[in-house]
């Protein structure tokens, strides 16, 4: 193959020698030899040309010895080069070129040449040369021992070619066939695979210096010398060379510059700079490469493409190098970037599709994985108030139906695999989803991110872009993409959707680097109405606890006295585009210290259930009461001050509690109620709280058999209104009755009013304080039915004597009715005395167990009115008892004393003038069984008309005590006695 | 003295430092394609014994204004020194220490539990270190 090169310096050779010949005329046997030689040389190059390989050994080496000694170097040099041209052709028949090698010196394009180098036949001779040579010195034996003589050793050859090189040098005529001489060299020791000494070659082929070369041998000379570093395997400098071949086609002095050709040429340097256009190869790990040679690279190929006018294929470079390269880039060069890139990208927007280049090559699509980088990708579930629940069916739905076992290894890490993939939530078709990302942005300059939309895949998903605008290497910076799933499904976030700078960019989240992500696939359920609330009540920005469990979605808040009920109004709107079919409300009420009283929330839910099923857009309305009943009775610093005023309130038999005067404590105490007042307001102030949990379902989801829960927050604060500093009670008329004494205290700022059942408003001011006497029938305990009665069994004797006595409570508050009203503000409310009855008080309210009624003159006389009855008569007078007890009482002793109250505190017992007995004073009642009846009678004869008491007195037996002295309450008897009808 | 550059085993620079800043590039291809040379003396050393293979590898190739030396690690860690032609004072065995030199520098950046094999090296004392051989050479 290599024939090819001789050819054309064999005519180069023919116009050199006439020069030396005139200057060496005198020396005519030197210029014999000159002949001889230059004479063999032309003889062995026809003979190599002819295929006599032999033949030509044999000449050349006759011509390197006699020019040798002549030193006639150019044509020595040549001599040499045909030597070993001659041996390369026997040690190297199948010729040392590639397949490929179509730029040769472009003077010599000779139709001969391309004959030669097409003819399967030449090589054919040249492989077995010695069977050809016919004519040759000697045909048989000689040309074996010829060739072995004359040929030069692989070794020789390099260095036949390094002396003819050398000679060639002293010539500056000579660069041509030097730089050729060089590129054989080197093909020759490609093949003896020694790259080194080829790349000295190579390296001394740089600089041989050619002088006049037009600009397309410049580039070839390049590109010839980047394949010849790429046959001995220095790939980079063959990337480099041809990167020079590439920045000559586009050299300023050409007046037509090549860009498609440079551009050609940058791209088969990739390889050489170990670069490849496809971004993925850049995902794995940080980048190793050589970044600086690479990016300018790069912006090479930015720029010629752009010059050849596919502006398509400098965006994808250029996002390509941002991509890529942007950990290397300074800041400056980030803005530069991306300044053209906006620049390009306003007259091509980047896309993602496969850019195919005439050649075949395809440039995979660059996504903008790193403007911005996201570093955690979470699928939300949705706000608790439109979260999905699962009903639960009859059968346990925890129970797993694989296992008969509750709890199994095994099945525990099948849980755990299948975890890894799916999110335990649900996503409700027709809704908005969201995915929370966190990105930020690396970039020096705020980053504007538009039209950033998720991808997805299983479901119908309408992506609802966001555009967002990321400061200067922010931090860490939340995003939250939304959209709708439109159908059923599981669906799978694959990643994201970006513009920008004008680039659109399909992030996967499988290419990501670093991404945390915890799981990508979620289950969209059949729609499901969606409710809103809206209440009367203003909202609060008071939130519960978190302990509540629940996520609340509205909080609202309301200030109510102790006592007091107020109305909430909750307006139900269906929201959603489903129809809402059933609506469940619970309460809960958070746990809180204070004690509570009656129910604290009412409500009724069938009016609301009348209106539906609500259509979309339709609303309901739902009225829930809300009544705060606290305790009213006193705080102990409260009651300490209060009692000190004197007042003991504990049994005087006063024979009527309206005698008493009530008496304003406001004078008593001026300067410590305003203090107190403030003080209380203060720590008075209590809180309820609760949890309206609004359960609603509707549409296609409540076939599958789901539900929302809405969850109301509802905080109540709740002021004290009145006190109820001290109880006691005072002993009625009758027997049946009792005063119940309430000192009442306003602790509010507001004139009050308090009213009980009978009685007349009772004014108290602002931190006044004031005794309310209330007579109430007492009450028979026994008489309440046990409702706690089935529970009770569980409960131990203390709560169950707690539970009665709550019970009493209710009962006598129920009947007591006490109510407080604050016109200023035009509230009222209840007031209730359950917490405040002690023992005592209760033993007091009760009905005693044994009743005793007395009667006189056949007449039942229990209350302050008085029996009338004639002076003169005998009046019958009957003690009656009956024992309601479960024991059997008795038997009783009883002494009837009569006499008269003056009332000034004066009582005269003294009356055996005026009274007389018809008998004994004394009765005996027989011992009375449970629940039997027994009676004694007598009779009083009055002697002068008045006023009398009848007190009955207990004859101290050892037998009554050992009874409680209440049971043995028997009413006074007032009698009148009057004169005889006149 | 003109670069000092220190490339990893899969041949991208670990540490890359050239006086004249302007025309860094330069040097960024100079040490990028002296891989090659490097790269073909690592293979043909490759059937040497390992003891006695000189981490060495001398000069890489000469160009008209600059020698490019190089010196490889046990573990491939390629030093290469590009050196101003000029500068005639260099021998052979200058070069070798200040190659010595920086090898065991760079046994010390290696030796911090802190940097990652493969990370750029931006450890300070080795960057002291470079400087004042740069300063030394010129």
């Amino acid at each position: 193959m290599f024939l090819i090169l001789l050819v054309p310096f064999f005519f180069f050779l023919f116009f050199l020698p006439y020069r030396p010949v005139s200057v060496l005329l005198g020396l005519k046997r030197h210029y014999k030899k000159r002949c001889q030689g230059r004479m063999r040389k032309h003889v062995g190059d026809l003979c190599l040309q002819a295929g006599m390989l032999q033949d030509s050994l044999v000449h050349y080496h006759m011509s390197v010895e006699l020019l040798r000694s002549v030193n006639d170097f150019l044509w020595l040099g040549a001599a040499l080069e045909g030597l070993c041209s001659a041996s390369v052709i026997y040690h190297y028949p199948g010729g040392t070129g590639g397949k490929s090698r179509a730029l040769r010196l472009q003077g010599s394009s000779l139709p001969a040449e391309a004959a030669n180098r097409h003819r399967p036949g030449a090589q054919e001779v040249l492989i077995d040369p010695g069977a050809l040579t016919t004519n040759g010195i000697n045909p048989d034996t000689s040309a074996e021992i010829g060739r072995a003589k004359n040929c030069l050793s692989p070794e020789d050859i390099i260095d036949k070619y390094k002396e003819a090189i050398s000679y060639y040098s002293k010539y500056k005529n000579a660069g041509v066939i030097e730089l050729e001489a060089c590129v054989k060299a080197v093909r020759v020791l490609a093949i003896q695979k020694r790259s080194m000494e080829a790349s000295e070659f190579l390296q001394n082929a740089v600089y041989i210096n050619l002088r006049q070369l037009s600009e397309e041998e410049k580039i070839q000379r390049y590109s010839i010398l980047s394949e010849l570093y790429q046959l001995i395997g220095f790939h980079r400098k063959s990337a480099f060379f041809k990167r020079v071949a590439a920045m000559q086609c586009v050299a300023p002095s050409i007046a037509e510059p090549g860009w498609r050709a440079c551009y050609k040429l940058l791209l088969e340097t990739l390889p050489g700079y170990s670069l490849s256009l496809d971004p993925k190869d850049f995902n794995k790990g940080t980048h190793r490469g050589w970044a600086a040679v690479q990016m300018r690279l790069l912006h090479e190929l930015v720029y010629a493409s752009r010059r050849m006018g596919n502006p398509a294929l400098s965006v994808r470079h250029l996002s390509f190098l941002l991509q890529t390269m942007l950990d290397f880039l300074s800041d400056q060069e980030k803005k530069d970037v991306t300044q053209s890139l906006e620049n390009y990208t306003s007259k091509c927007p980047g896309t993602m599709e496969l850019l195919t280049l005439p050649d075949g090559l395809t440039l995979p699509p660059v996504p903008f994985t790193k403007l911005p980088i996201v570093k955690h990708v979470k699928l939300l579930s949705l706000p608790a108030s439109l979260r999905p629940h699962k009903m639960k069916s009859l059968l346990g739905q925890n129970v797993s139906a694989k296992s008969p076992f509750i709890y199994s290894p095994i099945i525990a890490h099948n849980r755990g695999e299948e975890k890894n993939k799916k999110i335990d939530f649900q996503w409700v078709q027709g809704d908005v989803c969201e995915v929370q990302l966190m990105v930020y942005n690396p970039m020096p300059f705020e980053l504007r991110v538009e039209n950033m939309g998720l991808l997805t895949s299983g479901v119908e998903f309408e992506a609802l872009p966001a555009a967002l605008s990321l400061p200067a290497e922010s931090g860490l910076y939340p995003v939250t993409l939304v959209g709708v799933p439109q159908t059923t499904g599981t669906i799978t976030v694959n990643g994201y959707r970006t513009t920008v700078f004008g680039v659109f960019s399909d992030c996967l989240l499988d290419n990501l680097l670093g991404v945390k992500t915890s799981g990508s696939t979620v289950e969209v359920i059949p729609a499901l109405p969606r409710l809103q609330i809206s209440t009367s009540l203003p909202r609060s920005a008071h939130s519960l606890q978190p302990s509540s469990g629940d996520e609340i979605s509205t909080n609202v808040s309301v200030q109510l006295y102790n006592g007091e009920t107020q109305q909430l109004i909750i307006t139900l709107e269906n929201i959603g585009m489903e129809p809402l079919e059933t609506l469940e409300v619970t309460s809960k009420i958070l746990p809180t210290k204070e004690k509570l009283y009656g129910d604290f929330l009412n409500w009724k839910l069938e009016e609301t259930l009348a209106q539906f099923p609500l259509q979309p857009g339709k609303v309901a309305t739902l009225a829930i009461s809300i009544k705060a009943k606290l305790d009213f009775s006193c705080q102990e610093n409260l009651l300490q001050d209060l009692s000190d005023d004197g007042i003991s309130v504990s049994g005087f038999p006063l024979s009527s509690p309206f005698r008493q005067v009530v008496r304003p404590r406001v004078e008593n105490r001026p300067a410590t109620a305003p203090e107190g007042s403030k003080v209380g307001d203060l720590s008075h102030l209590k809180t309820l709280e609760a949890v309206l949990n609004f359960k609603y379902s509707g549409g296609p989801g409540h076939v599958e058999g789901y539900y929302r829960n809405l969850s109301l927050g509802l905080h109540v604060e709740v002021e004290p209104s009145v006190f109820f500093t001290r109880v006691s009670t005072l002993p009625a008329t009758s027997t049946r009755q009792c005063h119940l004494l309430l000192d009442v205290f306003n602790s509010t700022e507001h004139e009050l009013t308090v009213s009980a059942r009978r009685n007349e408003e009772l004014i108290l001011h602002a931190g006044e304080c004031q005794r309310m006497a209330i007579q109430v029938d007492k009450f028979n305990f026994e008489s309440i039915p046990e409702s706690l009665g089935e529970n009770g069994q569980f409960a131990n004797p203390k709560q169950l004597e707690e539970e009665r006595q709550e019970a009493r409570g209710l009962e006598i508050n129920s009947k007591l009715d006490i109510h407080w009203r604050i016109p200023s503000l035009k509230r009222s409310g209840e007031a209730s005395v359950e917490g405040l009855l002690n023992q005592l008080v209760l033993e007091h309210l009760q009905l005693a167990p044994l009743q005793w009624d007395v009667l006189v003159d056949g007449q039942l006389c229990d209350c302050d009115a008085a029996a009338a009855c004639p002076v003169g008569d005998p009046v019958r007078l009957e003690v009656r008892l009956t024992n309601r007890s479960p024991r059997c009482v008795g038997p009783f002793a009883l002494t009837v004393v009569p006499f008269q109250d003056h009332q000034n505190g004066v009582r005269n017992y003294d009356l055996q003038d005026t009274v007389s007995f018809v008998g004994s004073s004394t009765f005996h009642l027989e011992a009375v069984q449970p629940s039997g009846q027994s009676a004694c009678l007598g009779a009083l004869l009055f002697l002068y008309t008045g006023d009398f008491f009848l007190h009955i007195r207990f004859q101290e037996g050892s037998r009554s005590k050992e009874l409680p002295p209440s049971w043995f309450c028997l009413p006074s008897v007032h009698v009148r006695a009057l004169g005889a009808q006149a | 003295m003109a670069q000092i550059a220190v490339i990893a085993k899969e041949n991208y620079p670990l540490y890359i430092r050239s006086t004249p800043m302007e025309n860094e590039l330069k040097f960024h291809y100079m040490v990028h394609t002296s891989l090659d040379v490097v790269d073909e003396k690592i293979s043909a050393m490759g059937k040497a014994l390992v003891d006695q293979r000189e981490l060495y590898l001398g000069l890489l190739y000469p160009t008209e204004d600059y020698k490019v030396y190089g010196y490889v690690t046990n573990s491939k860690v390629k030093f290469v020194m590009v050196v101003d032609s000029s500068n005639t004072a260099l021998r052979d065995n200058e070069i070798r220490s200040m190659f010595r030199k920086l090898h065991n520098s760079y046994t010390d950046v290696m030796c911090n539990p802190f940097y990652n094999p493969g990370d750029r090296i931006q450890s300070r004392a080795f960057d002291n270190m470079v400087t004042s051989m740069m300063i030394q050479v010129c």
